[in-house]
């Protein structure tokens, strides 16, 4: 509105009279009177200024005059042509700085963007979350998130949260999304049980009699939980929750079911921005124990009148359809990108007869398309996992949930990630300094969920009437969203950067530089723990995706750390594609195979609660299925890694929609040079042409496990295998 | 569009150095053993691929008798010297940190059957209870007899080239070949003391279906015949890099049709 054209529409109203104007400017925004110098300087109504400087901020109403006519002076004196709100508002600001009214100045801000800026959104795609497409829908999006982003940094967070976020201290992930909690973990229980109902809907949906009106729900309610959370989406047990559905369903059926659900959640195009909705689906080979005597849900919303462990059979069927579907690929034979299959491999996974087959079966889907995830539940632990790489390991107080599935929703308010390398420049060597301004960032982070929690909290006491109606609907007895259960992120990256500066070695080099990192993330585990029980809430540690965080820290640091950071900063400096190495994971470059791998990142895990990962990078090789199980049991029995990933990389053409195997330039099949590269980017599979700069500069340098020959000059030569 | 080429420029400017100096493994232990034998000039620690259903270190020896010209580790057959050795002691050791996860070694080349000790490299490889399969071309039918015979390796794994007669069999291999060597080793293996497999490398060039089939009579070895892409990534006849392999599922296909003869 605050444009010439937006200008010369409100001009016609203005005519009109002033009860109109009046009206007008009441409903819309006060400072959006913008007019031509030459005719609407009759209209000119200082008093405007006034008013809106006594709403917005505490200045007293003489200060307010003053300010006004001095604003009045200059435009008047100036003799411009045409002035816009926006610069009214600028003008007004000017003056409030002359008097020293710093905080008033703040409230007096306007938020938006310039119109350069705005250009360039609409005509090229955002690179810093590969999963936004570019499009009108997507280019709202950013808009938004560009204001809510500087709203929260104004408004949400204290001047000293903001200021570390802006430094490059911490990153306060997902600003654009202030207004929601980070991310989910659902039951379908809950839609099983209460139906389609949600707050603002004009249709009440009963709970489903068929297995096709559940998947519909299931989408349907997993996006109005993409309304109303930043992140991922995920789904607990979905092909057992399913199961009393599936009851004398045929092969052809289920098969044509489970199509429909990785076809429904991963087209885009439909939901917010035009995101696909990051959603997970946590699958199980076996009943997990903790539902095994838990009343089965069916068709209706009513018990069956069996367990769960009467449906072991549709579970697992239900969960076979669903890879042969992954191992197909979608139309072009490329991986689906979403919904990520999670399967949870547990003990009791391999007492269940038929796991073998079915191990070898997802690892020829992890072989051809890379899909699977393998969650690794040791011992008694069970748990979800969202995201990226978040899962929630299910407490005591859960395993009761369990008893009625439909309470089992967890939530993680917010993340905070700390830009560990940053720390390592600061303390200059010595321990005791590193260790200290650990602290400290950690107690910026808790001070930015704080604040965080306390605005969430602001949203939600409006309830169902309120911006959050979603998450404060209450079927149950308690809002969706337990506020008193959810966690807060604290994330780290460039673990591998910090122990490089600090000790002169990554941690791949040398054991003791390995063992200070453990250090390191172990210390921050305890002090994690001491602020989740001086403020009574749930700190965890989390390895953050980082997508564009890894990038970000490394350009600060490049800015304020340098000539140093300029040697540790990973990537190819001249091409600006720099990045730190994510989280705790070891050099992406370091030739290290996949045992290493495993063994090593593995024993950071048991210190990140909220849950790790470690990608194995497969590059174009097509690993043998059996020897992948064989790998992942080994994995599972001999090291403490949470869950690994295999990830092919592809090509894609867009002249004939053939998908061949490995990342080349031109299309293996046809020749066009139309290509697109796919591959893992953190934690999901999307196009090399949206990827980030300090992304691509890590595929650049991920090693994948290749033989190779050292010429006596220190020069490498790959070998085919 | 993207020169993704693997990730040399980081292996190369020796940041990261051998794997071996990597996680503080201790250095193997030295001047134990008399190994002075066959020099290793690649070693990958572990592979998927290489042995079905194990995870397995290879080995690459130098030096080959043949110049097959979809070749696609040439620079190891064309000047082996130019490349660093690595110590068998120093393999050994490695391998025994990995002990519980590797379940066997793939010795391949170049062309293994032409290094004299090559018996004695997989004697100290079974000592320390790793399985071994060798990769050959089957040149060597008196070295394989023997490796077989005494059930000195667990898997053996041979290059077929092309259709079993001398002319197409010498247009494969880009280099004179003793055809009858070629024929008694497929007979020595074929007697089955050790598990085997066959493998051709398909290019399109070179191998129609028509041949594919005719090798895959002559073979009668089911689904021990297997069929593996040609890769035009940097073959050792370079006008071969414009060919396009073919489509996967084709070749997937036409194993499956082939594995039926029996």
């Amino acid at each position: 509105m605050s444009n010439v054209i937006g200008i010369k529409e409100e001009r016609k109203n203005l005519k009109v009279g002033d009860s109109t104007l009046r009206q007008e400017f009441e409903t819309t925004d006060m400072a959006l009177f913008v007019r031509t110098s030459e005719e609407s300087m009759n209209d000119w109504n200082r008093q405007r200024i006034v008013d809106a400087l006594i709403r917005e901020t505490y200045i007293d109403a003489g200060t307010a005059k003053e300010i006004a006519k001095e604003v009045e002076d200059l435009i008047f004196s100036s003799k411009i042509k045409m002035i816009t709100a926006p610069l009214i508002r600028e003008l007004v600001n000017t003056k409030l700085i002359e008097r020293g009214l710093e905080q008033a100045r703040k409230m007096h801000t306007r938020l938006g963007m310039p119109l350069y800026d705005v250009d360039q959104l609409i005509l090229h795609p955002n690179k810093e979350n590969a999963n936004v497409p570019h499009g009108p829908e997507a280019t709202n999006l950013t808009l938004a998130e560009r204001i809510k982003k500087e709203y929260a940094l104004l408004s949400v967070f204290s001047q000293e949260t903001a200021d570390a976020h802006m430094r490059g201290d911490i990153h306060l992930h997902d600003l654009g999304f202030v207004d929601r909690p980070y991310c989910s973990g659902q039951s379908l229980e809950y839609i099983k049980r209460f139906g389609l109902s949600l707050p603002n809907s004009i249709a009440m949906a009963k709970p489903a009699k068929h297995p096709e009106v559940l998947l519909a729900h299931m989408v349907k309610f997993a996006a109005a939980l993409q309304s109303n959370f930043a992140g991922a989406i995920g789904w607990d047990s979905v092909n057992l929750f399913f199961a009393p559905y599936l009851v004398g369903m045929s092969d052809r059926d289920l098969e044509q079911l489970a199509q429909m659900m990785i076809f429904e959640f991963s087209q885009q195009a439909v939901a917010r921005g035009g995101q696909a909705i990051f959603t997970d689906l946590n699958l199980y080979w076996e009943v997990p124990k903790h539902f095994e005597n838990v009343p089965a849900i069916g068709p209706g919303g009513v018990t069956t009148g069996k367990n769960y462990s009467d449906y072991l059979r549709e579970s697992q069927r239900f969960a076979w359809a669903l890879f042969n579907v992954y191992l197909d690929g979608d139309g072009s034979g490329r991986p689906f990108f979403f919904p990520k299959p999670l399967v949870h491999i547990t003990e009791k996974f391999f007492q269940t007869p038929g796991h073998f087959d079915f191990l070898h079966h997802i690892c020829e889907v992890a072989s051809e398309k890379g899909n699977t995830y393998f969650v690794l539940d040791r011992g008694e632990t069970a748990k979800i996992s969202e995201c990226c790489r978040l899962s929630f390991k299910l407490e005591q107080s859960d395993l009761e949930d369990a008893k009625e599935p439909w309470k089992m929703r967890y939530c993680a308010l917010q993340n905070v990630t700390l830009n560990l390398p940053r720390i390592a420049y600061l303390a200059k060597g010595e321990d005791t300094r590193l260790f200290a301004h650990l602290t400290e960032f950690i107690e910026i982070a808790v001070k930015a969920h704080l604040e965080k929690k306390a605005f969430i909290e602001k949203l939600l006491s409006i309830g169902e009437r309120g911006p959050l109606a979603l998450l404060a609907m209450n079927r149950d007895g308690s809002p969706y969203l337990r506020m008193h259960r959810v966690s807060y992120l604290i994330g780290m990256v460039g673990l591998n950067e910090m122990v490089q500066i600090h000790t002169g070695q990554e941690m791949h080099q040398s054991k003791q530089a390995f063992k200070f990192g453990l250090k390191v993330i172990a210390h921050m585990k305890l002090l994690v723990d001491k602020m989740s029980e001086r403020y009574g809430m749930h700190f965890v540690l989390e390895q953050t995706p980082a997508e564009s965080t890894a990038y970000r820290f490394a350009k600060l640091d490049l800015r304020y750390h340098s000539p140093q950071s300029g040697h540790i900063v990973k990537g190819d400096l001249s091409k600006g594609e720099v990045y730190y190495t994510n989280s705790t994971y070891l050099n992406n470059s370091a030739v290290l195979n996949p045992i290493e791998r495993v063994r090593q990142e593995g024993l950071f895990h048991p210190l990140i609660e909220a849950g790790a990962l470690t990608h194995i990078w497969l590059g174009e090789a097509k690993p043998s299925k059996t020897s992948l199980a064989n790998f992942v049991i080994k994995t599972f029995r001999q090291t403490q890694n949470d869950q690994i990933a295999f990830s092919p990389e592809f090509t894609t053409c867009n002249a004939c929609n053939r998908t061949s195997r490995g990342l080349r330039s031109i299309c293996s099949y046809c020749g066009s040079k139309e290509v697109d590269g796919i591959t893992r980017i953190t934690g999901y599979f999307t196009k090399l042409s949206s990827w980030n700069k300090g992304k691509l500069g890590e595929l650049r340098n991920r090693y994948r496990n290749q033989a190779y020959l050292q010429t006596k000059e220190g020069d490498t030569v790959l070998m085919a295998g | 569009m993207f020169p993704w080429g693997p990730p040399e420029p980081s292996i190369r400017n020796g940041k990261n150095g051998r794997a071996g100096q990597g996680l503080g493994f201790p250095p193997p232990g030295r001047g134990a053993l008399n190994l002075t034998m066959v020099e290793i000039k690649g070693f990958l620690e572990t592979s998927f691929i290489e042995w079905p259903g194990r995870i397995c270190a290879v080995l690459f020896l130098p030096h080959c008798n043949f110049r097959c010209p979809y070749c696609h580790n040439h620079p190891l057959i064309f000047y082996p010297e130019e490349f660093v050795s690595i110590a068998l002691e120093d393999v050994l050791g490695r391998l025994q940190s990995f002990e519980g996860w590797i379940d066997g070694v793939c010795i391949t080349g170049g062309e293994p059957t032409l290094h004299p000790d090559l018996s004695n490299l997989i004697h100290q490889l079974k000592a320390r209870g790793f399985p071994v399969k060798l990769d050959t071309n089957g040149s060597n039918p008196d070295i394989i007899e023997r490796l077989l015979e005494e059930r000195t390796i667990d898997v053996i794994s041979m290059d077929v080239k092309a259709p079993l007669d001398p002319f197409s069999y010498r247009k494969a291999v880009g280099s004179p070949v003793d055809f009858h060597r070629i024929l008694r080793s497929i007979e020595i293996i074929k007697r089955g003391k050790v598990e085997y497999q066959f493998r051709m490398t398909v290019v399109p060039t070179l191998h129609g279906m028509e041949e594919i089939q005719t090798l895959a009579k002559q073979l009668r070895v089911g689904p021990r015949f297997i069929l593996q892409n040609f890769n035009p990534e940097n073959p050792l006849d370079e006008s071969l890099r414009r060919i396009h392999p073919y489509d996967p599922a084709f070749l997937k296909e036409i194993e499956h049709q082939i594995q039926a003869i029996g």
